[in-house]
């Protein structure tokens, strides 16, 4: 684990419902499938109100540890507790919480608000107000009377997010929600779980191997590698720990910036795009070196930091 | 009441697939069929029953009636109805594993106890429904096209049934019916928890149907000393519900047979259900 590391869970039963706890706390998870150890006594901590990114390449636990917390697969070792309720006591454990658990799959032979109809009832939540404001909030009511079958993959994500929202949950956790979707359809999803994290007061536990979408929406993050925790924090304390950052200047005279740039020992890394020039930087130094850019008459147009989340993880990566 | 609400939830899927109708619209088309055939052959049946009996006997009505081509039909759709069955039990947890709806459905805070009890309840519910239907099909339609009267059975002799007796046998008699399509639900649920396709229980099912109903009706010596403890070589006993007087210690030897394979296969299906990792 990395010095980003929070307090590690630790194995106390707490109070039901307690305020205090975390929104998950997972306590030394192991899932083997046969020959694979897809989970490795991992321990992590959502705090309430945060989005939290829980990050991996494809086939590091993700959605294992997601399967494990939704009910949908038993862990060999260890246990959860969801917003102070133990999944020692059962599978009452998820009252408070709801999951889509990768692509959003429904009944395709019935409509929209029919299978809202049929997840809600099971929770008592089946109002028609209710379902209609949330298939609304979704931009799915005028297709609400319409067989799934004929909807698009964004649609039944959606939709997804709907069903998820029915039981008016105060921990979401969601797989990979924007899997299968199109600029368009990520950037709905994206805005949309900011949306209801500020608007509804739900805790968001996401997973996802999209970097980027993870650092645009998330205030902390855990990484994972083959079924172990390799770092977990805020991602204010994780940026803090980067030292080198990679940036891109939009400059108007490219040759005059790269010679200027070149001879500049604040640069460790110069590489020249289509449009624009990436340096490598410690992340401290970038303001000296805008200064200094400035003073040597280069006009700026744009200074964009990227990927700095993807140094992070692939220094993890490395490091393993 | 949740295991209401997610047994309502059950029949609403059920009763909006295609397949499930698929029995129920076969039945409405040739019992019709049967009956109408029926009349149109009996009559020289007809004439040497009257023959034969009636210097013994008053036969009140006809004695090819309602209820004799109610008796005609069920003795040729018994072996037919359990695949129409499996459709629908075999479909019951394969078709949602297919489908990903599990994915949706198990992540709500229920146990897994709840869904498989509500499942089953309704695959159940179905079964009851499917064989009334067809009761009420082949009895009430064959008593309104051919008419009542005295029940004539050949059973070690000929056994002359008053309607009011005959009506009481045949609701005995589907009463058994009934269990014995319980169990072949059951079969199809226990295929079901198995596999994540919606074909394989089907198959599955038959092939074991088919398979147990050879061995328990082979006239071979090798088998004789199993055949009684084989579900199938009861699949018939629905037929004693008319014998005179009625082999009641049988018919609930039979049923007992018959319910121990429904909690067998119940149960093996609950073990399986409740250990599955929901991986699709």
């Amino acid at each position: 684990m990395t010095e980003t590391e929070t307090t590690t869970p630790q194995s106390i039963d707490p109070i039901p419902g307690d305020q205090g706890s975390p929104a998950l706390a997972c306590y030394g998870i192991s899932k083997r499938f046969k020959s694979i150890q897809a989970l490795d006594d991992v321990s992590l901590s959502v705090p309430r109100g945060s989005i939290f990114g829980f990050l991996g390449p494809n086939g590091a636990g993700k959605s294992t540890l997601i399967r494990v917390v939704a009910g949908l697969i038993a862990a060999d070792k260890g246990h959860f507790d969801i917003l102070g309720y133990s999944s020692l006591k059962g599978h009452g454990v998820r009252k408070d919480m709801s999951a889509l658990v990768d692509r959003a799959d429904f009944y395709k032979n019935l409509s929209a608000y029919q299978n809202m109809k049929i997840l809600g009832r099971i929770t008592g939540h089946d109002s028609n107000e209710h379902i209609n404001r949330l298939l609304d909030l979704l931009g799915l009511y005028d297709r609400r009377k319409d067989k799934v079958k004929t909807f698009s993959q964004g649609m039944k994500q959606r939709l997804g997010l709907a069903q998820s929202l029915l039981p008016d949950p105060k921990l979401l956790v969601l797989d990979e929600p924007t899997t299968g979707l199109d600029p368009q359809g990520m950037h709905e999803i994206r805005d949309f779980i900011l949306k209801i994290a500020a608007e509804q007061n739900v805790t968001i536990f996401l997973s996802s191997h999209l970097l980027h979408e993870v650092e645009l929406i998330c205030s902390d993050i855990a990484l994972i590698f083959n079924g172990k925790l390799a770092a977990q924090g805020s991602m204010q304390n994780i940026f803090r720990e980067i030292d080198n950052v990679t940036i891109e200047l939009e400059v108007e005279d490219s040759k005059t910036t790269l010679a200027f740039l070149e001879k500049n020992d604040l640069v460790t890394q110069i590489t020249p795009l289509a449009n624009a020039i990436s340096i490598e930087i410690h992340y401290n130094r970038i303001p000296e070196l805008i200064r200094l850019m400035s003073a040597a008459k280069i006009n700026i147009f744009s200074v964009s930091q990227r990927n700095r989340l993807e140094n992070y993880f692939l220094s993890l990566m490395e490091g393993k | 009441m949740i295991l209401f609400k997610l047994t309502q939830n059950e029949l609403y899927k059920i009763f909006s697939l295609v397949r499930s109708y698929i029995g129920i619209i076969l039945f409405t088309g040739i019992v019709p069929l049967i009956l109408w055939g029926y009349g149109m052959g009996t009559s020289h049946i007809e004439g040497q029953i009257e023959s034969s009996v009636s210097d013994m006997f008053f036969i009140e009505g006809s004695p090819t009636n309602g209820f004799t081509a109610a008796y005609f039909i069920m003795n040729f759709f018994w072996i037919h109805i359990p695949f129409l069955l499996a459709l629908v039990g075999g479909d019951i947890f394969a078709g949602e594993h297919a489908n990903g709806t599990f994915r949706v459905y198990a992540t709500r805070p229920i146990s897994r106890m709840s869904i498989f009890t509500s499942k089953v309840l309704a695959t159940m519910i179905y079964t009851f429904i499917f064989v009334f239907y067809f009761g009420l099909l082949t009895l009430g339609l064959g008593l309104i096209w051919h008419g009542g009267g005295d029940m004539l059975v050949f059973h070690n002799g000929v056994l002359i049934l008053e309607s009011s007796d005959a009506l009481v046998r045949f609701f005995i008699a589907y009463f058994f019916s009934f269990m014995n399509m319980v169990l072949v639900s059951s079969i199809a649920i226990f295929f079901s928890t198995m596999v994540r396709n919606a074909v394989g229980p089907v198959i599955g099912t038959m092939a074991l149907f088919i398979f147990i109903l050879m061995v328990s009706s082979l006239p071979l010596e090798v088998f004789e000393g199993i055949q009684p403890y084989l579900f199938t070589t009861y699949f018939s006993n629905w037929e004693q519900a008319f014998f005179d007087p009625i082999p009641w210690p049988d018919l609930f030897r039979g049923m007992g047979l018959v319910g121990s394979n429904i909690v067998m296969f119940l149960g093996i299906a609950l073990i399986i259900f409740r250990r599955k990792d929901i991986l699709s």
